[in-house]
């Protein structure tokens, strides 16, 4: 016997995603992943102005926004032909190091610490702290007041819920921090990108915006707060929970999938556009020993299974030649996201598979030293630990471009005009893994535009081989002891920073929307 | 940030000030701040708020969490009472949905609706598991009709939410609550995304008056859309001068006009040349980019191509120019006409979409 258990609204996450697991013997034997929003960006540019889709696309995510400006501004710089100078470099890192760090704090502490937390501990705070007293004290009085909404209901308490007082008050404190240090980052992106989200500024060629010493010293002023949250707030309650009382978490492995991961190339080092100060890879079957280069053309997305149609049903297709005709009462399809295959097999992105195909050394020591195996407590750690790579190498570009003020610094390679035919790809490694965009440029108009996000890539439904995603391959085994409170499946979930529109509802059983039935 | 929580004990000063400075703000004159503080201050009273997410990209929400006095902090636990919304909410699955049935039960909240509405096929977005019309998936219209009936307010955050923004030509057919849900009780707050201070400004206005604050014809609150963004632009005197950016490269040209890159200030009305964004750091045309318009109903595909160093640059009233020659001819055909023509258009486009 086993339950079908729906979760949908799955909450805190970015878009509307279903998960459906089947439950047996209190563990997940088999799961679904369903993407239920689709807006059809990609349809809509068609026979467009190709910097159209620098704008549109920007507006695929709100949450890590500007990286789809980013990747199709770098589609373009290839399809227009132009070298970005070195001050269009370093400004466009500037944006992104903010948006990597401000994105990661976010992730951690706003959307998937409160997976962690019985809030009603702080109740208990006995300590003199006046900062956690206040918060103890606010608690407390919406208790009184009942109304204790948007922190309550939430699932009930399980063997890995932290109780202790001290630390949850701790914690509820860091998660008022976030909120603040995440908008200093986001303020960081604007300085330069006009807004954030939605910053307006990076177009092919480089940047619109023409650098000052007054902006680049305000810049530098918010994000010293912002790194000073990543090493100090950030990177040490990993450090502090990971090894201590959410060790069992970690060393249990909860919610490693197929063990196959891919990192883009990412921080621009010069303006050859050969060197990055993150090299990328790709990793198969777990073997860390053997990181392959990552292969473009080796990207393709089947249909299959999500509400699209192909034409003579291919059973793959490449990004160039990707279409998005959509069908949305298709047989066996469940998902309005595709399913991108690499060299024909799911692969897992993000702060996980950058670190497990960069290696760095504190980090691997680290897990190593706690035998922390890939899961969703892994996936934090190497969030957490990717926010630090970022904050000890963004003041070096800031320096740079310091350096390169006055001497009249060339921001953007614009007098390219829009090409007759043209193709470009653009990559970038967004907070929430490998993303790419593809085009195609005919009559100055775009023939075709295909985006391949990091959720695609982790959260894709089956492909034609009835092969799982990464996100339903990760949930087979997570222990479910109550179908009524699944919290470990929207851990495992959010740790890997959906991207979706976001959407988790369970049947309630009483309501009897449980959906039983017997395995054959 | 912690002032909101030791607020009554420590800083009632500081507080009081800030409740001044959003008077205002609000249009409002300083004796107005006492009225607005016991709004704001009155805990056991906090207003009811449910956002819904429909085609969105949580960019609202991401906004609103930029939101600087008050900060989102206070407001979420001295000002509303957020009983559902589905990215910061701790509840999930069934839990949420249940907190969103009580809330919408309850009735006389404030509905915050974020995302376009899909018009083509209403299973183009859903929340949920069956409803009336789908046994498997509850279309999340199903859901915002439900909601808007026992609504006091509905606030249509973002371009997405009034008029279906960039969603607006897209295969799902996404548009805006006025148009799919009703007009009475809507409040557009437009911009892509919104400006967290205009939803701020228009909770505690609502809060502190208990009605609307006044609105133009597109339903917009006047104290925040009441004057075109070419009229207080900074770079106005380049565009009278006829001195256009055409080549971002060039240092010289770094804060001239953009309307040869497709810059839609002139169409567009908002305050986001004094008001900014992030703690007003900057503002799109502040970074060079040219304004795409996103206040406007014909935001996104009316205004296509935006940004654009067009091949033939159309001015208003002038037509094609080809754009070798723009450099050249754009001084002379501004003192022609182009100024001329783009002031007419703003105080007609005042008298037209200014008053209600
Ligand atoms: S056209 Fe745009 S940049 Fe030029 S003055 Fe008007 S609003 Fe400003
Ligand atoms: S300047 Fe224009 S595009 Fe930018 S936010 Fe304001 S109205 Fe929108």
């Amino acid at each position: 016997m086993a339950n079908k258990i729906v979760i949908d609204p799955v909450t805190r996450i970015e878009g509307h995603l279903r998960i459906e697991v089947e439950v047996e013997n209190g563990v997940v034997k088999d799961a679904w992943s369903t993407g239920t929003m689709a807006r059809g960006f990609e349809a809509m540019l068609l026979g467009r102005q190709p910097m159209d889709a620098i704008y549109v696309t920007e507006r695929s995510c709100g949450v890590c926004t500007l990286v789809h400006g980013m990747a199709s501004s770098r589609t373009l710089d290839m399809a227009y032909g132009c070298k970005v100078p070195e001050a269009g470099i370093l400004l466009r890192n500037l944006m992104l190091a903010a948006l990597h760090m401000g994105d990661h704090i976010q992730i951690f502490y706003n959307l998937n610490a409160p997976d962690y937390i019985d809030i009603t501990a702080v109740a208990g705070y006995k300590g003199n702290d006046p900062k956690l007293l206040a918060i103890k004290d606010k608690i407390v009085s919406l208790v009184k007041a009942n109304d204790t909404s948007p922190f309550t209901p939430t699932y009930k308490n399980d063997q890995y819920t932290l109780t202790d007082p001290e630390i949850v008050t701790t914690l509820v404190s860091h998660y008022l921090q976030a909120i603040e240090a995440r908008a200093i980052a986001q303020k960081c992106v604007a300085i330069f990108g006009g807004k954030s989200p939605h910053q307006a500024g990076i177009i092919q060629g480089g940047v619109t915006y023409h650098p000052n010493l007054e902006d680049l010293i305000k810049y530098k002023e918010s994000i010293l707060k912002v790194i000073d949250f990543v090493e100090n707030v950030y990177w040490k309650d990993i450090l502090f929970l990971g090894a201590g009382p959410l060790l069992p978490v970690g060393q249990a492995g909860l919610g490693g999938g197929y063990n196959n991961y891919l990192s883009g190339p990412e921080f621009q080092a010069d303006e050859s556009g050969k060197d990055f100060l993150w090299k990328g890879g790709v990793v198969t079957d777990g073997n860390l020993g053997a990181v392959q280069p990552l292969d473009g053309q080796k990207i393709a997305e089947s249909v299959a299974h999500s509400w699209y149609d192909y034409s003579n049903n291919q059973p793959l297709l490449a990004p160039y030649e990707g279409q998005t005709k959509f069908n949305l009462t298709k047989e066996g399809a469940y998902s309005f996201v595709k399913a991108p295959r690499y060299d024909g097999k799911p692969y897992e992105v993000g702060p996980l598979a950058w670190a497990m195909t960069t290696q760095p050394k504190e980090f691997m020591d680290i897990v190593t030293k706690l035998n922390i195996k890939p899961g969703f407590l892994a996936r934090h750690a190497a969030r957490s630990y990717q926010a630090v790579d970022v904050a000890r190498n963004v003041l070096k570009w800031v320096d740079q471009l310091a350096g390169l003020m006055g001497k009249g610094p060339l921001i953007v390679n614009d007098d390219k005009p829009t090409p007759n035919t043209g193709k470009g790809a653009g990559f970038v490694e967004a907070p929430r893994g490998f993303l790419s965009h593809w085009a195609i440029i005919e009559g100055g108009k775009l023939k075709n535009y295909q985006q391949v996000v990091p959720t695609t890539w982790n959260g894709s439904p089956r492909d034609a081989n009835n092969v799982r995603g990464q996100f339903e391959q990760s949930l087979i085994g997570i222990p479910v002891p109550d179908p009524e409170n699944p919290v470990n499946v929207v851990r495992n979930i959010r740790s890997f920073d959906p991207c979706l529109a976001c959407a988790i509802h369970i049947i309630h059983p009483e309501s009897n929307r449980i959906l039983k039935f017997v395995v054959e | 940030m912690l002032s909101s929580l030791t607020k009554n004990k420590v800083s009632r000063r500081d507080f009081m000030k800030a409740c001044a400075a959003m008077a205002v703000y609000l249009g409002l004159s300083e004796s107005f701040a006492p009225k607005i503080a016991d709004a704001v201050e009155n805990a056991s009273k906090k207003a009811p708020v449910v956002w819904i997410e429909a085609q969105s990209c949580s960019g609202d929400t991401e906004a609103f969490l930029n939101s600087s006095e008050p900060t989102p902090a206070q407001i979420l636990l001295d000002t509303i009472s957020l009983k559902y919304q589905d990215t910061v909410m701790f509840g999930t699955g069934y839990v949420a949905d249940k907190a969103l049935d009580d809330a919408i039960k309850a009735g006389g909240y404030v509905l915050v609706v974020e995302g376009s509405i899909p018009t083509a096929d209403p299973l183009f977005c859903t929340v949920g598991t069956e409803s009336a019309t789908n046994p498997a998936r509850k279309p999340v219209i199903d859901t915002l009709k439900e909601a808007y009936k026992n609504a006091a307010v509905v606030i249509a955050l973002g371009s997405c939410a009034t008029w279906g923004g960039v969603v607006q030509d897209c295969p799902s057919k996404g548009r805006g609550v006025a148009e799919v849900l009703g007009k009475d009780k809507v409040i557009n707050l437009p911009l892509c995304p919104c400006n967290p201070d205009h939803l701020a400004g228009t909770i505690v206005y609502y809060l502190t008056f208990k009605k609307a604050p006044p609105l133009d014809i597109h339903q917009r609150p006047l104290m925040f859309f009441g004057s075109i963004i070419h009229d207080n632009c900074p770079r106005r005197a380049h565009f009278e001068r006829g001195e256009f950016v055409t080549d971002y490269g060039d240092p010289k040209q770094a804060d001239y006009c953009l309307y040869l890159k497709g810059c839609k200030g002139p169409f567009t009305f908002s305050d986001c040349p004094s008001r900014g964004f992030n703690e007003n750091v900057s503002w799109c045309i502040k970074a060079s980019a040219p304004c795409a318009g996103c206040s406007q109903p014909e935001f996104y595909a009316g205004f296509s191509p935006l940004y654009v160093k067009s091949n033939d640059v159309n001015l208003p009233g002038i037509g094609g120019v080809p754009s070798e020659t723009v450099g050249t001819v754009a001084a002379a055909v501004t003192a022609l006409g182009v100024a001329a023509h783009l002031v007419g258009r703003s105080v007609f486009g005042k008298k037209k979409e200014g008053d209600k």
